[in-house]
């Protein structure tokens, strides 16, 4: 009875000492920014078969430590191989090249989520995601007075891939006219008033008629190109707002 | 063909043994004949070699030299009961026999009858739906000689068949022994208890380190001494 | 046939009320505990990393039943001396291990069936549609596994349960690996070294060639037609297998 009752007292001591240690240990521990990333060569060796099991399990590792270290000390060293890793081993796993991108901004490289962007694209063309935030990355971290034409290129790119909402086209014509390629621009609007309801349309007629110049003549070589490029009802519509107050 | 049941002749069998493989010889030129109809006893001390000439008979294991030939064509008129037996105990004794008539290809109906037939004769049937498991000794060699006895073989091979049996077992076995003499079929059992031996068999055979060295009826056994045992002992100890 | 279909009968039986269905239990609480972690944390791939990690516990859950209860099948029955019940009856060497196998075969094709029906109505409920692809992936983890099965009672006529597990798990991390060995045969310099290469390659079976994951979740564009024929070349693999191991038991004496 004696034993019996000194392994009970020994097995309790022992279970609260386990809870206690537990218990007061610090709730987040202190995570060092600088993990170790195996290369991707390593997982692309192995079997095809656990490849995008491995990239969803460094994903998720990703995810917590950004969260980690962004609020926290705000370093992010080894983020970019994690988002290298993981886009290699899952190349159409969208949702890691647009959080990786984001997050490498937070880590002070969006030249890098640029390229991871870019090579993102390559491996998922019918993405319109993909262009579409290129075009935000080069405009709003771009350099040099081509960022705007470089952004409104990527928006037209986007614009053009079947399921991509209208907004972009009107993105991609605002920057072009921006960025001096006004003819361009003057096309762009003819696409958007083509395909826009009458608000979207008279957005597009009150954005041509600011790029277009005032002379009549001008204006008519101006719009010339549009007569190629449109029905030819929907460009009797729209040069009539255009020229609506000209003398005939 | 061979009248006799069973007819072994210059029976050896060595097997390896050890990391070396050392070998060892455990049957030494094994001769004897069971004739048909006969209820033969083998008998021996630990190790002499019974179990073994019945593996070898049975097709358990291979010959080193010499032969064994059964009058029966195949096993599917054989039925053997091993030594301390032990079956699936996930089964219950119903499944458990159902299982072994299947073994010998027997039709649906005439398992179902032969596996009630049977369970009713070894006084199974209210454990029949019990899993083995829960069974005792004396159940699981009454299971055991049922499913010796599923395909109502012509030749019957018991390993100590009254090991672990009461009293009231043992005389259940000793009549179906009877029975199956009454019948016609031939059996072939080892046993350590001399006494039923001496009830039950017309022939036996002693082995001894791999050798029978002595076989005939009974009868003559108990011309040279007074008792089969006193006769046992005085063969095994020569 | 009778005989092959009374063992493989039995096998089953014994295999099931093991408690082997348990695993089913483990993997569904598994999942679902997964699956709510997964969703605070995943930024809104939940549904992918659910089939991932769901077909990943699928495979290593399935395997895990395989291997040690292909190990034990053959050993237990000599250790347990049910082999002199089953071989005083005319029972063939070959239709033991063929009972066996299509036995174990009907029990995981229960197991991951209840895996696999579970794990696809999980998805259906987080992606709010449908995935008859994770059916499919399950199928085909079963094909896999119906390889290591064979080759788990192949060596396990050869030695020790334990040993026959290991080797069995063995064979499985190297049928990942195929395509690295076969990659070897053609850079390797050493005529030795390619010779050596192609004899494993030839060994050991390609199961990442049926291995449908990275179709399921959107990596991979599916060939059906190859993947048929790698299907039938492990179908083929495995009766070959248990021939050999048919043989090898055949030797056996007990």
């Amino acid at each position: 009875m004696a034993r019996r009752l000194l392994a009970l007292v020994v097995v309790l001591v022992c279970a609260g000492g386990v809870v206690a240690y537990q218990v007061s240990r610090p709730a987040r521990a202190p995570a060092d920014p600088r993990v170790f990333v195996p290369s991707a060569a390593f997982f692309l060796d192995f079997s095809p078969s656990f490849r995008t099991s491995a990239a969803d399990a460094y994903y998720l590792s990703m995810v917590q430590y950004y969260g980690e270290h962004v609020n926290g000390d705000g370093r992010l060293d080894s983020l970019r191989q994690m988002v290298d890793l993981v886009t290699r081993l899952s190349p159409h796993f969208t949702r890691a090249y647009m959080f990786g991108a984001f997050a490498l901004i937070d880590a002070g490289r969006p030249d890098v989520g640029y390229a991871l962007l870019k090579n993102g694209f390559v491996e998922n063309p019918g993405d319109w995601h993909f262009p579409a935030y290129l075009g935000f990355f080069a405009y709003r971290y771009g350099a040099g007075k081509d960022k705007d034409l470089a952004a409104a290129g990527w928006y037209e790119k986007a614009a053009a891939i079947p399921g991509a909402p209208s907004y972009l086209l009107r993105l991609a014509a605002t920057l072009s006219a921006k960025g001096g390629a006004d003819q361009k621009a003057i096309v762009m609007w003819g696409q958007v008033y083509l395909g826009g309801d009458k608000y979207v349309r008279q957005k597009a007629v009150t954005e041509l008629d600011s790029i277009l110049p005032k002379d009549k003549a001008a204006r008519l070589k101006a719009v010339a190109p549009l007569y190629q490029t449109m029905p030819k009802a929907d460009f009797a519509a729209l040069t009539a707002e255009l020229f609506k107050g000209y003398a005939p | 063909m061979s009248e006799a049941a069973v007819r072994v002749s210059g029976l050896r069998k060595t097997v390896h043994v050890g990391f070396r493989r050392r070998p060892v010889e455990i049957l030494k030129g094994v001769d004897l004949t069971v004739g048909p109809n006969d209820v033969y006893g083998l008998l021996g001390p630990n190790g002499a070699g019974k179990t073994t000439t019945v593996k070898v008979a049975l097709g358990l294991m291979r010959p080193t030299s010499g032969s064994v030939a059964l009058a029966v064509e195949g096993l599917s008129h054989v039925g053997y009961l091993p030594e301390n037996p032990y079956f699936y105990d996930y089964l219950s004794g119903r499944e458990f026999l159902g299982f072994c008539a299947r073994l010998f290809a027997i039709d649906a109906d005439a398992r179902r009858k032969r596996v009630d037939e049977l369970l009713r004769d070894m006084s199974l049937e209210q454990a029949a739906d019990t899993h083995l498991r829960k069974y005792s000794k004396g159940m699981l060699q009454r299971i055991g000689i049922a499913q010796a006895l599923i395909n109502d073989p012509e030749l019957v091979l018991l390993d100590e068949p009254m090991t672990g049996l009461d009293p009231v077992g043992r005389v259940e076995v000793k009549r179906i022994i009877e029975t199956l003499h009454e019948r016609g079929r031939t059996v072939l059992f080892n046993s350590h208890i001399l006494s039923d031996v001496h009830e039950l068999c017309s022939r036996i055979a002693i082995m001894r380190e791999g050798r029978v060295v002595w076989e005939g009826a009974v009868a003559e056994a108990l011309d040279e001494a007074p008792s089969l045992e006193d006769f046992f002992m005085k063969v095994v100890t020569a | 046939m009778n005989q092959v279909v009374a063992i493989a009968v039995n096998t089953f039986r014994e295999t099931i009320r093991d408690r082997i269905l348990a695993v089913i239990v483990v993997f569904a609480l598994l999942m679902i505990v997964g699956g709510l972690w997964l969703g605070s944390i995943s930024l809104g791939e939940q549904g992918r990393m659910m089939i991932d990690f769901g077909l990943v516990a699928v495979t290593f859950f399935g395997l895990i039943v395989a291997v040690f209860v292909a190990a034990g099948l053959v050993h237990k029955e000599v250790e347990k001396r049910t082999v002199f019940v089953l071989f005083s009856k005319p029972v063939s060497r070959s239709a033991f291990i063929g009972g066996k196998f299509i036995g174990l075969c009907g029990t995981m094709a229960v197991v991951l069936s209840g895996m696999g029906i579970f794990l696809f109505a999980l998805v259906w409920i987080v992606n709010r549609q449908p995935s008859w692809m994770v059916l499919a992936a399950v199928v085909m983890v079963y094909v896999q596994l119906l390889a290591i099965v064979a080759v788990t009672i192949f060596f396990s006529t050869l030695g020790s349960a334990i040993l026959a597990s290991v080797l069995g798990i063995c064979v499985f991390v190297a049928g990942q690996l195929s395509q690295n060995v076969l990659s070897l045969t053609r850079l390797g310099k050493n005529p030795v070294t390619q010779v050596f290469s192609w004899v494993v390659y030839v060994i050991v079976p390609n199961l990442s060639a049926v291995d449908v994951k990275a179709g399921v979740v959107g990596e991979q564009t599916l060939a059906w037609g190859q993947i048929g024929l790698w299907t039938a070349y492990l179908l083929a693999y495995v009766v070959v297998v248990l021939a050999l191991a048919a043989l090898v038991f055949r030797r056996k004496e007990f």
